[in-house]
């Protein structure tokens, strides 16, 4: 079975990859600060299934002089490492003026420079298996703006660059490198819209309706699977049809 | 197989893999003339690291990096020891 990463997985959309992903039959290690209960329910559910599994790992992503020790780590309990989805993030929001520099340094810490130091070691991995599969979790904020979320905006553009050149340095070895943009879903992360604003976003999308979890977590497991491996360095828009 | 005898093994059969030809690798010969590249070389490490448990570079201050062929063995010959 595939070991698979998936960050940020105890809610929202990292909750809906491990489940799409175990349900794939992929062995997803989910990485989170805390499990909870919808993790350990769908964790239950998996192992019951018996097509994938999903195994829960402690880990607070902000301490990046510990991912060095946490790769070592996971490559020693589960084996070699297949995939990683970086999904895991912070969603503040707020006007950029109004924003104290330590809310930004976090952001930017959390959302650019831990996914990028993890990639780099969990890429072993992959370097010695000369295949594997990197999702990026970005936004469609990365391509189109929204007011009062220029910082969050900054970090999940940053995940496109990485994205591209990324794939360039690792495809000759047969590992794809992948973005994936989501509209507004309505996770913990949005939660600070108002309701006017959701059904604003919503009454704009071409769909008229919201971008959902699944519809983010298939286009996932989509890119992950052995039907996307001609696919690399691309930025896939899954927003119900908000920028078309 | 004795350490170095692996590396040298590694090395011919990545580049091999990545189509690159190699010098004769002399413990003298500069890494960077060697024909591998920096992801050749990234292949190497992380081969290492999964034979034998060990990534001497992360620990390595950048101006003990090595410069040689033999510099790079030598730096897993010590950190076996």
């Amino acid at each position: 079975m595939r070991n698979i990463v998936v960050t940020g997985a105890s809610r929202g959309i990292g909750l809906g990859v491990a489940r799409k992903l175990s349900a794939s039959g992929f062995h997803v290690i989910a990485i989170a600060r805390t499990s909870g209960a919808e993790l350990e329910a769908a964790t239950a559910e998996a192992n019951t299934n018996g097509i994938g599994q999903i195994s829960f790992y402690e880990q607070d992503l902000s301490r990046i002089d510990m991912l060095s020790e946490t790769a070592h780590a996971l490559r020693k309990r589960f084996g070699l490492i297949y995939g990683i989805i970086n999904n895991a993030g912070l969603g503040t929001s707020g006007l950029l003026c109004n924003m104290p520099e330590t809310e930004i340094e976090c952001l930017t810490q959390l959302n650019i420079v831990s996914p990028l130091v993890l990639t780099k070691h969990l890429l072993r991995s992959m370097l010695v298996a000369r295949s594997g599969r990197i999702v990026n979790i970005s936004s469609i904020v990365a391509i189109t703006g929204y007011q009062g979320i220029s910082a969050y905006s900054a970090t999940k553009a940053a995940m496109l660059g990485f994205t591209r050149s990324l794939a360039r340095e690792v495809g000759s070895l047969g590992i794809t490198v992948n973005a994936v943009l989501p509209g507004f879903v309505d996770t913990e992360m949005t939660l600070d819209l108002d309701e006017a604003a959701r059904r604003k976003i919503t009454n704009r999308n071409a769909l008229r309706r919201p971008t959902m979890i699944d519809d983010v977590a298939s286009m996932v497991d989509y890119l992950v699977s052995d039907h996307a491996q001609g696919i690399t360095g691309t930025a896939m828009v899954v927003d119900a049809g908000t920028t078309a | 197989m004795a350490m170095r005898d692996t590396i040298i093994e590694m090395m011919t059969n990545i580049a091999q893999q990545q189509r690159k030809p190699l010098a004769p690798l002399q413990d003298d010969l500069n890494l960077l003339s060697s024909g591998l590249d920096s992801l050749c070389i990234a292949i190497l490490v992380a081969e290492l690291d999964e034979e034998f448990g060990i990534d001497p570079l992360s620990s390595t201050d950048d101006h003990n990096l090595p410069v040689t062929v033999g510099d790079f063995i030598r730096l897993y010959e010590n950190a076996m020891q």
